[in-house]
């Protein structure tokens, strides 16, 4: 208690490290002198045992007292014997299962297994010990002593470790984030797999005093199924230190579980069981394999789902264990689907499906293996050989793979996934449209495409606040993840200087267009993706969104035309310079689908007009082709009279009788994208003079005449001039044809 | 189930996975350091390898029927050893003989980083 009385947490500590770490050591401490640990119940218990153990000794082996013995293992197994015994003791503490057994072990030892079931009790009483001692520091020491506190046994388990989070949450580090007892880095303990399912935000091991447990995965070389243990032979597999210490501490725990029958509590019962009954199997003439108490532990988790099936085993009393042989299977394997079930929601489907495919088969395995009634030796020797080709096999727990995995989509997770990888969200989109396009020709079995399938995390706002303590002075100066100080204070200084060169002044311009083309980039960005947020969207919002939409719109038309409200927009000179810049052109591209048709149609003409200066431009970039596509879109939404004037622009007709020749309509003639878009509006005044009937005269007038003139330039350009079309339209011909006279069409179309 | 690793060094180790955690460190078991040099391939056994994760370029598992008909020829050792050097030494010197080239155009291609190792 006085070392509680010196909270280290509640100092203002500014040192996170200082602060974990005293959190750790006021848990330990705990354990070794505070609540933890309950001396005097340790003292009864040890008393017991001994007495027990004593008992047992004499029965089976009337000569060395167990003091004697313990000096015949050699020190450095001895030290080993501790720690494994510790171990497996601390795993399985809260099973009173065990001390029950322990305490009736005495009365009730069937006598016909004693000799081929326990080891020399030499090794055995060279365990109890280091076991013995052990057991001090455990909190489910209680257990030993109080045989009617089963219930508690978990809560007491799991109080240490929840102490840690009360600790933590009264007094958090200020400003930080949530501090780990463990760092993440840690493998799962022992309780593991139903943190999994509460905390999928942070896989944090709660049991603290578990750490030391985790150094022992390694030397062992096994990590089987319960079936699978049945067969191993012990010699198989040495390669580890620990082959006489670990089995008889085995022996003594199934001695527990076999003596303690009745009574045993069906949960904890449960746990011990399956390793228990498939240990009792495999003994049968074969001294026991080694011994996994990690195994045991690790089935922990898995196993505590399935105590309600271990109840109806378990309410049979302690039948002769040789009966019970045959039975380890049965219920074994029937327990099996319910153990090997990890978490594995955090998958997709596919995935999950084929992790359970093999699993099936490796159920279906061991079941034919094991399940057959006859000759159950061979069929034990030749799973033998298996395990003994490949001693190394499953080193890793499932459990352990789940963790890695499970650690590893926890970075995957995300509150929103067209935020964090948007590339990856629209790559699949466009991959599943091409395959329903696909699938509505073919009919055919749909190819699955593997799809990661991200956890996804609702967004939670946290408006972070920086802890403030009443009453203080001031506030405090911490700044971290969570609440960033700002370092640097940077000023724009906008320059005004009247004798700037004319080199600079065009360089600003330029620099100056660059930044409207991202804006408004940033802009047509947005827009487009309204169509997603509007599906998102409830029903209330979507008028806003709406609204926002249009307004963004305006915004970029007005930056595409340079936004000048008392200036007569006459100007082309803005778009131009957007025009001229690569990106520009792009922008413009993008963003007249969104336009109205007249603003489109403004672009339209505006790009007309200056065509042979844009022409000139891109002759390095030769990016105006791209805009041909919308282009045609918005042609097909213009009446004649525009396209007429349209006309116009490109060919810059009527011209003064001064210009002999029309420069304007040669550049445009000569330029690729030119004459793809003069057969484009060609086409279109066509397509509106032959199909529609009530045009103005006026209009007609004036494109009748536009295309006598045409035609008239059209033929005087010689065939070498003329540059090849992204696409000739097909009623150019009959366009043609109205205005020349047979001999002219000719020549026209070899020209075409 | 063997497996196949990449290290950003370039070299091939083949082994049975035993454990991996979530930096990508490997626990290789009864590796296999596989040399490739053109078409014939030599193995030297290494043993247990912990690779930490950061080195590691890829993983793969090694499909125990498709191994055996590869177009590869399996030589020995010291052959294996022999060719890469053969191959280390030709690449040096058409490396050599290139950077003089430029040098006598007056180019320089600057040194690569000695992070960059490929």
């Amino acid at each position: 208690q006085s070392l509680e009385e010196c909270p280290l947490d509640e100092d203002e500590d500014a040192f996170q490290a200082l602060g974990e770490e005293d959190e750790d050591i006021d848990q330990f401490n705990d354990d070794t002198f505070g609540a933890g640990a309950v001396d005097d119940d340790w003292q009864e218990a040890h008393e017991r045992l001994a007495e027990l153990e004593d008992k047992g000794v004499r029965s089976r082996d009337p000569d060395g007292p167990v003091g004697n013995d313990g000096d015949v293992l050699g020190d450095p197994e001895d030290a080993l014997a501790e720690r494994l015994t510790r171990l497996v003791i601390e795993g399985d503490l809260e099973d009173p299962a065990i001390m029950q057994a322990v305490h009736t072990r005495g009365p009730t030892q069937p006598g016909a297994l004693n000799s081929s079931i326990w080891d020399s009790s030499a090794v055995l009483q060279r365990i109890r010990g280091p076991l013995l001692a052990q057991e001090m520091p455990s909190v489910s020491v209680l257990d030993y002593a109080l045989p009617q506190r089963p219930p508690q046994a978990r809560e007491e388990e799991r109080d240490p470790s929840e102490r840690a989070l009360p600790r933590r949450s009264s007094s958090p580090i200020i400003g930080s984030p949530p501090v780990r007892a463990i760092p993440i880095g840690t493998p799962p303990k022992q309780a593991a797999i139903p943190n999994f399912n509460q905390q999928i935000l942070c896989p944090k091991p709660v049991h603290i005093r578990a750490t030391m447990q985790q150094r022992y995965p390694a030397p062992y070389g096994e990590r089987m199924s319960p079936n699978q243990l049945c067969n191993v032979p012990n010699s198989s597999l040495l390669g580890h230190p620990f082959p006489h210490s670990v089995s008889p501490v085995l022996t003594h725990l199934q001695r527990a579980q076999l003596l303690g029958g009745a009574q045993v509590k069906p949960l904890p019962a449960g746990r011990m069981s399956p390793s228990q009954f498939a240990r009792v199997s495999g003994l049968v003439g074969s001294p026991l394999p080694s011994v996994n108490p990690k195994l045991l532990q690790g089935r922990v988790g898995q196993m505590m789902p399935p105590a309600g099936g271990f109840r109806a085993f378990f309410g049979a009393p302690p039948a002769p264990p040789p009966s019970q042989l045959p039975h380890p299977p049965g219920p074994g394997s029937h327990l099996r689907p319910q153990m090997f079930r990890p978490d594995t929601t955090h998958l997709h489907p596919q995935h999950r499906r084929l992790l359970h495919q093999r699993q099936q088969q490796n159920r279906n395995q061991h079941r034919s293996l094991n399940g057959s009634g006859g000759d159950r030796g061979g069929h034990r020797s030749s799973h033998q050989e298996q395990i003994c080709k490949d001693p190394y096999a499953n080193l890793m727990l499932q459990r352990e793979k789940d963790w890695v995995s499970k650690i590893q989509m926890m970075q995957l997770q995300s509150t929103d996934p067209y935020l964090d990888d948007y590339y990856y969200q629209n790559y699949f989109q466009k991959l599943e449209k091409l395959a329903a396009a696909e699938e509505v020709h073919r009919d055919g079995p749909k190819k699955e495409r593997t799809k990661l399938i991200t956890p996804q995390v609702a967004k939670l706002e946290h408006t972070y606040k920086p802890v403030q303590f009443e009453g203080s002075l001031g506030k405090l100066t911490v700044s971290s993840v969570n609440n960033p100080r700002k370092m640097i204070d940077a000023v724009v200084t906008s320059r005004s200087e009247d004798d700037e060169t004319k080199e600079k002044q065009v360089r600003d311009k330029r620099r100056q267009t660059l930044v409207t083309i991202e804006k408004t980039y940033s802009l047509l960005l947005d827009v487009e993706d309204y169509e997603r947020r509007y599906l998102l969207s409830l029903e209330g919002e979507r008028p806003a969104l709406m609204g926002e939409r249009k307004q963004k719109i305006c915004d970029m038309y007005d930056n595409l035309r340079g936004k000048a409200p008392g200036q007569d927009r006459l100007s082309d000179d803005h778009f131009m310079q957007i025009m001229c810049i690569r990106k520009g052109k792009r922008l413009v591209a993008r963003i007249l689908p969104f336009l109205s048709p007249e603003q489109a149609a403004e672009v339209l003409m505006a790009t007309a007009r200056n065509l042979p200066f844009l022409i000139k431009k891109d002759a390095q970039d030769e990016v105006l082709p791209c805009l041909l596509r919308p282009f045609s879109h918005v042609l097909y939404h213009l009446p004649l009279g525009t396209v007429t004037s349209l006309v116009q622009q490109l060919t810059n007709l009527p011209q003064s009788a001064a210009a002999p020749t029309n420069l304007h309509l040669t550049a445009v003639l000569q330029n690729k994208f030119g004459l793809s878009l003069l057969y484009l509006v060609l086409s279109r005044g066509e397509e509106l003079q032959s199909s529609d009937t009530n045009t103005e005269p006026i209009q007609d007038n004036q494109w009748t005449e536009l295309m006598l003139m045409a035609t008239r330039e059209l033929l005087r350009i010689p065939q070498g001039a003329l540059a090849k079309p992204m696409s000739i339209p097909s009623n150019l011909i009959s366009l043609f044809s109205r205005y020349v006279d047979q001999q002219k069409l000719n020549l026209l179309e070899t020209k075409l | 189930e063997k497996h196949l690793v990449l290290l950003r060094d370039g070299r091939t180790l083949i082994g049975y996975l035993r454990s991996i955690d979530q930096f990508a460190n490997l626990v290789l078991h009864q590796t296999v350091e596989r040399i490739h040099v053109g078409k014939k391939y030599g193995d030297i056994p290494r043993g247990i390898f912990v690779v930490r994760g950061e080195n590691v370029v890829l993983l793969g598992e090694i499909d125990l029927e498709k191994e055996s008909d590869t177009p590869l020829q399996q030589v020995s050792i010291e052959e294996i050893l022999e060719e890469q050097r053969v191959e280390l030494q030709a690449k040096q010197e058409s490396e050599r003989l290139k950077v003089q080239a430029l040098k006598e155009r007056g180019l320089s291609v600057p040194r690569a980083d000695t992070l960059d190792e490929y």
